[in-house]
């Protein structure tokens, strides 16, 4: 061993040469200490997103039983499902309808996506148990995984991710997670296609993508931040703009995601196609609903013109206008961070369904993972923003899921 | 065969399954968009859905109605005006059926007649300043056989005469009400919720 490379520094006896030197001890520690760290953190992480579900249930529940004479966890999901809920747990039950449409109604369920409503079909062939309790199980899950996927979207900053999580389960709109809407399916699939793009793993980020589409028609619009990102590595690869298409079409796997990423809305569309006679019957169906094809500048003006007769609250229309505005200013920051994708898919799925009318805007927002973690992170830069968002989070979560039981129509 | 051959006919198998993969999906979402873009449906759901001609979705709704005999569009005759209503009407309440949109039909099983019917309509007007008048034209069949034009919130009798001609043989008796002037709930609304009449009573007599 004389000489080598590798022998130790304080060569002695047998033994002694064996036992590893003062400084490979303290690497070893450091290590051990690093991984104990890394363990910690990780189980940080976990538990974080479930003591706010834990948190945001106590809150809605305690909500819930102030303006309710029933008690127990059925009657707290019926009261939390209001609006497009009612629509869900139809399609879940029932399926959708052919055309006429039974009970001489002109509004069919064909505007509301497939994919969560099977999934909770799904999940009830196997729990026996009525639809809304499985529905609102599933939403709590999905948002709680929701949470985990955007923990390494979030660089691992704890305090994002915990005022992130705290929105998502705990948080003044924390209803439309939990309950049965698109939204915590929307949420998390939103996420695995970023976390896969984050990674550049593209067949990931188009299968998420084609979930996605089948969850919500603007979910197909992600595809473009993958052909953003697609690009960016080609750009980080030297590759000019130029050779851009010719590198995709080089790249069969790109190619696939590319392809794969509609799929979710082009099954949907043929199923359409094949029972109602018409593939776009989930446009069509629109019109039924009040929504009409307009300026969307011209929505924006006449939300924020709709002032409140009496008080100084903003009316429901001027909420809307507000939300949608804030969520395109977002999308410009996110531009601005150079995440050109995140805000290509935020923005286009605010201006997608302005295009009708404010309906929803609000849930429509902040169902856009992107722009929550970066409001998340925004409100986390300093301490004291941070506490006092987190505690403004918890205590408008009572408020706003009463308003919410109540019918308050802004949160839609 | 080296190892690397086998890695490299294996890369070669997998690049050619991707790119058939991408090709059977392309393929499929094209036909798709082909069939959703050709969309096979009937006129009714043509014209509602589609070419937003009407506002009116046809259903297939006759009631049963004896001659002589006055339909209440109130609350009170809820039941036997639900099943004359096509389309265009809103739920009845108390002082009447509001109209919906800028069409609406009736449609009633007649028995068989050698002259014509005359119809006794109570009708009201939806005024909002400036709108103040409303503009109804009425059709039967398919044939116009009045135009009013109501003026007052309370309601109006309206009587006029159904020529034989405009049903003939015809056992069953639509009548259309077409609105000029209806109104919006609000400026960007869809015409689906304008709002026009108040049918408060409907009665056909023979001769």
């Amino acid at each position: 061993m004389a000489g080598s490379a590798i022998e130790p520094a304080n060569s002695g006896s047998p033994s002694q040469i064996l036992a590893p030197s003062p400084v490979e001890t303290q690497l070893a520690l450091g290590d051990m200490a690093r991984a104990n760290a890394g363990r910690r953190l990780c189980v940080t992480a976990v538990a974080v997103p479930l003591l706010f579900m834990i948190s945001g249930l106590v809150i809605r529940y305690a909500a819930f039983h102030s303006v309710s004479a029933v008690s127990g966890f059925e009657a707290y999901a019926r009261a939390l499902c209001r609006w497009d809920c009612a629509w869900y747990v139809d399609i879940s039950e029932h399926g959708y309808e052919r055309f006429p449409i039974p009970g001489q109604s002109n509004v069919g369920r064909w505007g509301f996506f497939p994919l969560y409503p099977m999934l909770v079909t799904t999940l009830r062939f196997a729990f026996p148990f009525p639809t809304i309790l499985i529905a609102t199980i599933t939403s709590m899950a999905c948002s709680y995984a929701a949470c985990l996927v955007a923990w390494p979207l979030l660089e691992k900053n704890m305090r994002a991710y915990t005022l992130y999580c705290a929105f998502l389960l705990s948080g003044p709109f924390s209803f439309h997670f939990t309950t049965f809407l698109t939204e915590p399916l929307f949420v998390f699939l939103t996420s695995c296609v970023f976390l896969a793009l984050k990674r550049s793993n593209y067949l990931a980020a188009g299968v998420s993508c084609a979930l996605l589409s089948a969850t919500r028609v603007v979910g197909v619009l992600a595809v473009f931040a993958t052909v953003i990102r697609m690009f960016e590595q080609h750009r980080q690869q030297g590759g000019s703009a130029v050779s851009f298409p010719r590198w995709v079409l080089g790249r069969p796997d790109m190619l696939v995601a590319i392809f794969i990423s509609p799929a979710g809305l082009f099954a949907y569309m043929l199923f359409l196609y094949l029972t109602v006679g018409d593939g776009f019957a989930f446009l069509h169906v629109q019109r039924a609903f009040g929504r009409v094809a307009g300026d969307p500048l011209l929505f924006l003006w006449d939300g924020l013109a709709a002032v409140p007769t009496k008080g100084w609250l903003p009316t429901a229309p001027q909420w809307s206008a507000l939300a949608a505005i804030i969520g395109l200013i977002l999308s410009v920051v996110l531009a601005a961070r150079r995440r050109y994708g995140a805000a290509l898919f935020c923005a286009s799925s605010i201006i997608l369904p302005l295009i009708t009318n404010l309906a929803s805007m609000i849930r429509y927002v902040i169902g856009l993972a992107p722009l929550m973690m970066l409001i998340a992170e925004l409100l986390s830069v300093s301490k004291l923003t941070y506490l006092v968002t987190l505690a403004l989070f918890l205590s408008a979560c009572y408020f706003m899921t009463v308003a919410w039981i109540g019918g308050y129509l802004a949160l839609v | 065969m080296p190892w690397s051959d086998g890695l490299s006919s294996y890369g070669r198998a997998a690049s050619t399954g991707g790119y058939a993969l991408a090709v059977v999906l392309a393929v499929s979402e094209i036909i798709i968009l082909a069939l959703a873009l050709n969309p096979d449906v009937n006129a009714d759901y043509r014209a509602y859905y589609i070419d937003r001609t009407t506002t009116c979705l046809n259903r297939d709704a006759v009631g049963s109605y004896t001659p002589g005999q006055t339909v209440s569009f109130r609350s009170d005759g809820a039941k036997q005006a639900a099943g004359m209503m096509v389309c265009g009407w809103s739920g009845p309440v108390a002082d009447g059926t509001h109209s919906l949109g800028e069409t609406s039909r009736l449609r009633l099983e007649i028995p068989s007649l050698r002259d014509g019917f005359t119809a006794t309509l109570q009708m009201s007007a939806v005024i909002r300043p400036p709108q103040t008048i409303q503009r109804v034209m009425i059709s039967v069949n398919g044939v116009r056989v009045h135009e009013v034009t109501l003026s007052s919130q309370d309601p109006t009798t309206i009587s006029f005469a159904i020529p034989h001609a405009a049903f003939a043989s015809a056992k069953v008796l639509e009548v259309t009400f077409d609105y000029r002037d209806g109104i919006p709930p609000s400026p960007a609304a869809s015409k689906i919720y304008k709002r026009a009449i108040k049918l408060v009573s409907f009665r056909l007599d023979a001769g």
